[in-house]
């Protein structure tokens, strides 16, 4: 039965590679300019249908660029037990993605990590539907 | 991994083994006469099997059937192995400076299937009727109409946010229905019952549909509702959901504003609700199909998705197609001067 088991399981994994959002990133961002910044967290737009991360990231030349980050749907994420308060003001993040087409300082937060190399995000999988996080409100 | 699939055993190997013969209906059986978890179904007072809570119809199974299947409704363990290997190397990763990689990483934010409860079904497509599992042809009138749409909207697709999907303008949602279709993710939705009505509540990407089953009619023809006019009644226990009067701007893969739905949910044992309908629709298809999605139980709750509360992406997919026309134009009249030089 296990056997049997494991090939259904098998097929179930089979399509589960989804790749779309809830508009077309293709039409929002540039595939000609690919980002990588390194940057400070200073606030975390908890909305859907996508939730936005703003990072201050800092310049050659000692100027600050303020960013802005699209991500997923907070309530995935809420699922996986994260909060809006579980990425603080003052992180140090780095987002790998592709910046916007009108040239605002916007991009797709396609990867994202802690300074020191860590995936954000990566926590307890709490899915099943949700598991309702207790929020630690500052 | 995370994949969680729940099915009860002796279903399971029931659908593993007999895959190929085992219908819908000897599953539910299985399920009802063999599990030794099998419990009365619990009923609302009004003596109604009782559908509520929170269910999930994120599946795996394509809609349509693979043409080279034919009229194979299930996969033997052997073949689904086969199939799955199939799959995978359908969508291996995307490559940097693709389109495709310009998105986020969908483990990153829980998104993937794999990290959602997915109800076990190893039917090879959610459609069981027509027999090849796939979406019947269409009319020529249908095709003509589509068609019509398309060419209408070519060029003009970023003209303004009216020009954008329903879905990007958060109007509908292909979950919403009906038919109510699984979603790529947050595929989840609230039953509640009370006497005379069932209220569905979807959580992509707002809406609660309130069906009447106190047996009346629907609205008068001259009104019109993006997810249509519900009625519902019970057949038995199986709840039945009729809907009509939709507007044409629905256009259930492609229907007109004649499409007519017939639902079924039927609770086949603690874990799911066995949910299927029935399009029809003369002016679109050439007969109406029929299709099947087990819906399981999660914990809840689910969360509101105030959709176009921070829709950023509208505006962002008209300033970016403005950036690209304005740099096309300027291309043009680079190309126009240097023509001019010589």
């Amino acid at each position: 039965m296990m056997k049997l088991f494991g090939a259904c399981l098998v097929l179930a994994a089979a399509a589960a590679i989804p790749s779309w959002a809830h508009h077309s990133f293709a039409a929002e961002f540039d595939v000609t300019k690919p980002v990588k910044l390194e940057g400070t967290v200073t606030k975390m737009e908890w909305i859907n249908p996508h939730a936005w991360i703003h990072i201050d990231v800092k310049n050659a030349d000692g100027t600050v660029t303020s960013w802005m980050i699209e991500g997923g749907s907070p309530n995935a994420l809420l699922r996986r037990g994260f909060t809006k308060y579980s990425l603080q003001p003052g992180t140090k993040i780095v987002v790998e993605g592709y910046q916007a087409k009108d040239g605002a300082y916007r991009a797709n937060g396609r990867d994202l990590t802690f300074a020191d190399g860590k995936k954000l995000f990566i926590g307890t999988d709490a899915s099943e539907g949700g598991a309702v996080p207790k929020p630690t409100e500052k | 991994m995370a994949h969680r699939l729940h099915i009860n055993l002796s279903v399971f190997a029931l659908l593993c083994a007999g895959a190929s013969v085992a219908s819908a209906q000897d599953i539910a059986l299985a399920a009802k006469t063999e599990s030794p978890a099998a419990a009365p179904l619990p009923r609302t007072p009004d003596g109604h099997p009782d559908l509520q809570g929170y269910w999930t119809n994120t599946t795996v199974t394509p809609l349509e059937r693979p043409k080279d299947l034919g009229t194979k409704a299930f996969f033997t363990p052997e073949e689904a192995a086969a199939y799955e290997k199939k799959k995978l190397a359908d969508n291996g990763p995307t490559g940097p400076g693709t389109y495709a990689d310009v998105h986020y990483n969908m483990a990153q934010f829980g998104l993937e299937k794999s990290q959602s409860k997915v109800a076990a079904n190893i039917r090879t497509s959610l459609i069981t009727d027509p027999p090849d599992g796939r979406i019947p042809p269409m009319t020529p009138e249908a095709r003509e109409r589509n068609a019509a749409r398309i060419a209408k909207n070519k060029g003009h697709e970023f003209d303004s946010a009216e020009n954008r999907s329903l879905g990007e303008r958060c109007i509908l949602w292909p979950n919403e229905g009906p038919p109510m279709m699984p979603v790529g993710y947050n595929s989840n939705l609230q039953i509640v019952q009370g006497e005379g009505y069932v209220a569905v509540l979807q959580e992509m990407i707002h809406d609660a549909r309130v069906i009447p089953t106190d047996g009346r009619p629907h609205v008068a023809s001259n009104i019109r509702e993006w997810m249509g006019d519900s009625t519902g009644h019970w057949e038995g226990d199986t709840l039945v959901v009729d809907t009509t009067n939709f507007r044409p701007e629905t256009a259930f893969h492609g229907a007109s504003e004649n499409l007519h739905v017939v639902e079924r949910f039927r609770r086949v044992d603690a874990d799911t609700i066995l949910y299927s309908f029935t399009v029809d629709d003369p002016h679109t298809w050439t007969r109406p199909w029929s299709a099947e999605i087990p819906m399981t139980k999660i914990k809840g709750p689910i969360f509101e998705y105030a959709c176009h509360e921070g829709n950023y992406g509208m505006a962002n997919n008209l300033s970016g197609a403005r950036a690209e026309e304005k740099k096309e134009a300027e291309k043009k009249a680079q190309e126009l001067k240097q023509q001019e030089a010589k």
